[in-house]
């Protein structure tokens, strides 16, 4: 049955995928924003795809089987920081129409007028996302390996995965992934929304839920509860994550895509109704399995025990993991396409000056199979807690923040700043993962950002800061502002 | 940043405070439904709010 139903998502995708191809994709601005033109339902869903991988019915769960209710505030954290995109996301759309910008870091190189800028970034931007499509390939090949006992092998699972998100970026580049992520978005929400309900019927309705869990796990409603949620580890999970909307290329990528700023508002909407619905889902996933099977040894197995257990129909089962490796999949698709969109707009664009914008989506389209098989021998490495090597990677993102606030913000900002702040705190977050140091206890992120602010601000003050362009760029964008009755 | 903008980020961060502050203050000991998972469904859902009042006129 799992086959059966594997064979049918793929079948629907690819012809979704077709659908989706409109004029041609011959330029970058065409392949990889889809020509400036999503429509906000599509956005919206798109973002919400490429946002929640598999680690919410997988990671997200297995944390609150592990810790209780510190993994719903977590996540939340994470859901209140998307209010970036209420500022920042005009900002961007604005000034991406305006200069043309298709990557975030291109922005970035162009503000503070040095393209090194734009590859240092881009580069840092590769170095942490492979590792995260890497954790997604991984949850794939746990779930399905956990799900069918090793009928499906683990390495199976992490192949299918990585072929098919190559192929959903191969076939029309950004509109074939945000539709076939459309579609994956709606089928999970509601899938797993219908698991859940049958699990809380099936274990007596709500109130008999929370009294089960009151009883026997009293401390899974508190944080720091047992322990697990410590604050300063609530703190090192959540502040990457409440700048995730920011420090992610393929979630900030998407603030140029959306056709009008009315699409934009759909999309942050849209997004925030998602995500709202489908935490407390995972959550209350988490939960159930607390309740349901409280010595697990393991707490990413808590979802392949729920989708197996008796208050789920074997069909609805096979959906929604089916559902779970399409999250991966189309996560794993967007940050394929951004990743290469990086490599060929601002690496390859540096290294070869004067490069057309063909040579460019040429290079782009040669650089998304390689990613993905890097990330493919990344997820061989068997990995524990998919959670927190995938906190990892946006620990190292974090370090562009102060970068992208200060574009904005302040005109004193300066390339060397950037360069510096990105290269010494990246490094530092790399050195402290691989270490395992926690310096006075806190993690590597809140490291990361700090370290990385004070060096932004400290190198700009004392280097020169291109003052032209910073006045056209942020007295463009007030007008701008002002003109939409934004600010 | 000008002022409008200005009262809905400094919202947005107190509510974020209260976030982190009362789940491991005030709620540190009431295990129960209404204790901490009460709490960051409410702030999320106020979160959701202020963002549909401060995108209210965008694209008008």
């Amino acid at each position: 049955m799992v086959w059966w139903t594997i064979a049918i998502y793929i079948i629907i995708s690819l012809f979704i995928a077709f659908l989706s191809r409109s004029g041609k994709q011959t330029n970058m601005v065409s392949y990889f924003l889809g020509d400036r033109k999503l429509g906000g339902f599509v956005s919206a869903l798109s973002y919400s795809a490429t946002t929640y991988s598999a680690f919410m019915l997988v990671g997200l769960a297995g944390l609150t089987y592990k810790g209780g209710v510190g993994a719903f505030g977590f996540e939340i954290i994470y859901f209140m920081g998307v209010s970036l995109v209420a500022f920042f996301g005009p900002r961007f759309w604005l000034v991406g129409k305006k200069y043309g910008y298709v990557t975030p870091s291109e922005m970035l190189g162009d503000r503070y007028n040095n393209k090194k800028v734009a590859m240092v970034v881009s580069i840092f931007s590769c170095l942490f996302l492979i590792p995260y499509s890497a954790v997604q390939l991984a949850g794939v090949g746990y779930l399905l390996q956990g799900m069918t006992n090793n009928a499906i092998p683990f390495t199976t699972g992490v192949v299918i995965a990585t072929v098919l998100a190559i192929v959903f970026s191969y076939i029309a580049g950004i509109r074939s992934v945000a539709w076939t992520d459309s579609l994956q978005a709606l089928f999970m929400i509601i899938s797993s929304t219908i698991v859940v309900i049958l699990i809380i019927n099936g274990l007596g309705g709500v109130g008999s839920f929370f009294e089960t869990l009151e009883t026997n796990q009293p401390q899974s409603l508190t944080v720091p509860g047992n322990g697990f949620f410590s604050f300063f580890t609530f703190l090192g999970l959540t502040i990457p994550w409440f700048f995730f909307s920011l420090s992610n290329p393929q979630v900030s990528q998407r603030l140029f895509m959306p056709a009008s700023m009315k699409s934009l508002r759909t999309m942050l909407m849209g997004f925030l109704i998602f995500g709202f619905v489908y935490t407390l889902v995972s959550v209350i996933w988490g939960f159930s399995a607390a309740a349901m099977f409280p010595d697990l040894a393991n707490p990413d197995l808590a979802t392949p025990k729920i989708l197996s257990s008796d208050l789920v129909p074997p069909i609805l089962a096979a959906i929604v993991m089916v559902g779970i490796m399409a999250a991966a999949i189309s996560t794993i698709d967007s940050i394929l396409l951004t990743l290469s969109s990086l490599f060929a707009r601002d690496v390859y664009g540096y290294m070869k000056k004067n490069s057309s914008d063909k040579d460019q989506l040429l290079v782009g389209k040669i650089v998304i199979p390689i990613i993905a098989i890097l990330a493919y021998l990344f997820a061989q490495m068997n990995v524990n807690l998919i959670a927190v090597l995938s906190v990892a990677s946006s620990a190292g993102l974090l370090v562009t923040v102060p970068a992208i606030i200060g574009a904005f913000f302040w005109k004193r900002g300066t390339a060397a700043g950037v360069i510096t702040s990105v290269i010494v705190s990246g490094v530092m977050v790399i050195i402290l993962e691989f270490a395992k140091l926690k310096p006075l206890g806190l993690a590597s992120g809140i490291w990361g950002i700090v370290i990385s602010a004070i060096l932004y601000i400290a190198v700009s003050l004392i280097t020169k800061a291109p003052e032209k362009k910073a006045d056209e760029f942020l007295s463009y964008l007030k007008t701008e502002l002002k003109r939409s009755k934004i600010v | 940043m000008k002022s409008t903008e200005l009262k809905w980020a400094l919202l947005i961060l107190v509510i974020v405070l209260l976030g982190y502050i009362l789940p491991y203050t005030l709620f540190t000991n009431i295990a129960a439904w209404y204790g901490s998972f009460l709490l960051w469904t409410i702030l999320a859902i106020a979160i959701i709010g202020i963002n549909y009042l401060i995108t209210r006129k965008w694209g008008e």
